[in-house]
């Protein structure tokens, strides 16, 4: 008969075989991530070349197909980049790196960078209130990277005439968290679902033929960020009735 | 004519930057590793060099050193990195980089660095 004391060992010992496979899983997507980078950047840097016509003037229809190069190459750097940050994440490499800035003036920054997409989808991206919030102490591009992910969402999943909205507010009694909500008046998440967006390599619709593909990973990303911070990352949101992407963190003194 | 050494090991990058430089009207060289880059670095004097930090035979890094000892450092160094995290940024600036540039640096936004750190 087994003992007690070996089925323990057997477990550990299977805990650690498991542990050691997917840290040398997590080596591999990295490393093929940023071997990918590479080509992918010459082949855009090459489209540019021929866009800009430095080997010669394009017509209109050669310029189309090339600008089509640049920005699904560009599209596809982005994926690599959010497996790459998503990766590093796993590794325990990620650490806040706080200093003190307008949360206010990150949004419209933010805003300002969707703005040429949101414009092209006949879409409004509007920040609401905020103006009175003191400067917050957190990694600046950590929380940009949590606000470009739900506002570029919100943009990819709005029908176009949209709305997209971003309310900056403080919450709890003492006023002692900065809350953001990031809403639209798009297709909506089914409540069952709420929980599910935000686990990685999760999407709702994951059918070879769905309209919206990306990695699965920005809102596992952008959790990961915000409990970093030691906040909260929700969605309230019905089929058909928009959603409104909710983020607090905990406001800290500058030291 | 302003030259412009580019170190990179990757000659689909190199091979781009050579046409968009000389486009700009800059005189170009190329190394894609760090024994190359040291010779291309020392053999003229170079305005600016644009640095990848990962070559095959050691670091981008070891260039800039190897320059130094030579006295032949290009007028400004511009780091290139897939990495854009503060620890790398600092270690460039601290060796003597003028930036750190996060790869891919799009075309105009590289013109625009390079005329920069020109001036």
């Amino acid at each position: 008969m087994r003992s007690v004391e070996a089925d323990a060992e057997l477990s550990r010992r299977i805990i650690e075989e498991l542990r050691a496979r997917d840290a040398l899983k997590t080596q591999f997507l990295s490393n093929i991530s940023h071997d990918l980078r590479t080509p992918l950047a010459a082949i855009i840097t090459h489209a540019e070349i021929l866009r800009e016509g430095m080997l010669g003037e394009l017509n209109v229809r050669q310029r189309d197909s090339v600008s089509g190069i640049v920005n699904g190459g560009q599209q596809l750097l982005d994926m690599i980049d959010e497996i790459l940050t998503y990766v590093r994440g796993e590794g325990d490499q990620i650490a806040l790196t706080r200093t003190p800035f307008s949360i206010t003036e990150l949004v419209d920054q933010v805003c300002v960078l969707n703005q040429p997409l949101a414009t092209k989808r006949g879409l409004t991206c509007e920040r609401i209130g905020g103006e009175e919030m003191p400067a917050v102490y957190a990694d600046r591009d950590k929380l940009k990277h949590v606000l470009g992910n739900l506002i570029g969402n919100a943009i990819k999943f709005t029908p176009d005439g949209g709305r997209i909205w971003i309310i900056v507010s403080r919450r709890g009694a003492g006023g002692e968290d900065l809350l953001v909500e990031v809403g639209d008046t798009g297709r909506g998440i089914a409540p069952d679902h709420h929980e599910l967006v935000f686990r990685e390599f999760a999407q709702v619709d994951s059918s070879p033929s769905r309209p919206h593909h990306g990695t699965g990973l920005g809102l596992a990303i952008a959790r990961r960020f915000v409990e970093l911070h030691g906040g909260h990352i929700w969605v309230e949101s019905e089929l058909g009735k928009g959603s409104r992407f909710y983020f607090t963190v905990p406001l800290v003194p500058a030291p | 004519m302003p030259h412009i050494l580019i170190v990179e090991d990757s000659l689909l990058v190199s091979s781009a930057f050579e046409v968009i430089f000389e486009d700009a009207g800059y005189s170009v060289r190329s190394a894609g590793t760090v024994t190359d880059a040291i010779e291309r670095g020392a053999e003229r004097a170079v305005d600016i060099m644009l640095l990848d930090l990962t070559l095959p035979d050691g670091s981008g890094l070891d260039v800039l050193e190897a320059l130094r000892q030579r006295s032949a450092l290009p007028r400004k160094t511009l780091a290139m990195t897939g990495h854009g995290d503060a620890a790398t940024r600092h270690r460039c600036l601290a060796a003597g980089c003028a930036d750190v540039l996060l790869k891919p640096v799009p075309m105009r936004e590289l013109l625009r660095q390079i005329e920069l750190h020109l001036k």
